[in-house]
């Protein structure tokens, strides 16, 4: 029998709005071409995790990976900080508290991607022992 | 708190919860991973040291974490793709058979990435 509440899947649209529920959905499939490529250069294909410290050094340095982390942290940032807001619209906040959330996370974004992109850049300029 | 409730909702209500919790993980996790990723800057002894605890001991726990990690990775991206395609109005009909065929998919792909990554680690 099909189950009737997988037709109409529940979702944050209602409580995140039509925009910010796209841009949820759009962020989430650049996520798994971001994060399946990671896993495997991270988990998979960069050598012995005890010369990780070099192998992440080497790969920093090359200024495509170097763009391709930071738009990672854009990207995984804002669909980890909207998908956590949806949460807490869920619960059913109104008014100063919601304001307050939407404010907060937005802050919580901003300080997330400077202090990523910021690492990643750090990293990219340390010279590889 | 209604999101949390499952009992007698059905497939649809269970996947959204597990969408929400395994979200929640990987946000938490998100931010370990930077915190630990911040140790680059303390230098390559200092770095290897974590990477070292946390892979061979004495802190290898965290590589039960990572599996645990992985799994809600990979639930949460396959469910996450099944509602992308959901938008499209794909799958909507079929979306019991959509969900088991994503997850199934997803579960088989965790496998084969769990193998590789023991081969990786296992090399110490």
């Amino acid at each position: 029998m099909q189950d009737v509440d997988l037709r109409k899947p529940r979702t944050s649209r209602k409580a995140l709005g039509p925009f910010q529920w796209i841009l949820q959905v759009s962020t989430g499939i650049f996520l798994i071409f971001f994060v399946g490529v990671h896993l495997y250069l991270a988990h998979i294909n960069f050598g012995h995790p005890i010369v990780f410290y070099n192998t992440v050094l080497e790969n920093m340095h090359n200024p495509w990976w170097l763009l391709f982390y930071i738009a990672f942290v854009w990207i995984v940032a804002y669909h980890a900080l909207n998908g956590v807001k949806g949460i807490i619209y869920d619960t059913g906040v109104k008014g100063r508290v919601r304001a307050a959330v939407s404010y907060g996370l937005t802050l919580a974004y901003i300080a997330t991607v400077i202090y990523g992109t910021a690492l990643a850049i750090a990293v990219s300029r340390i010279i590889v022992p | 708190m209604g999101w949390f409730k499952i009992r007698h909702k059905g497939i649809g209500q269970v996947a959204y919860v597990f969408q929400r919790l395994s979200g929640l993980v990987i946000v938490f996790y998100l931010y370990l991973h930077l915190f630990v990723l911040s140790n680059l800057l303390r230098g390559q002894v200092t770095y290897n040291q974590i990477v070292s605890s946390i892979t061979y001991g004495p802190d290898d726990l965290f590589v039960v974490f990572d599996v645990l990690l992985a799994l809600v990775i990979f639930y949460h991206g396959a469910n996450g793709l099944r509602l992308a395609l959901n938008e499209m109005g794909i799958g909507l009909k079929h979306n019991k058979l959509f969900f088991f065929l994503f997850e199934g998919i997803a579960m088989v792909a965790l496998i084969i990435f769990l193998y590789y990554a023991w081969q990786f680690i296992a090399v110490g």
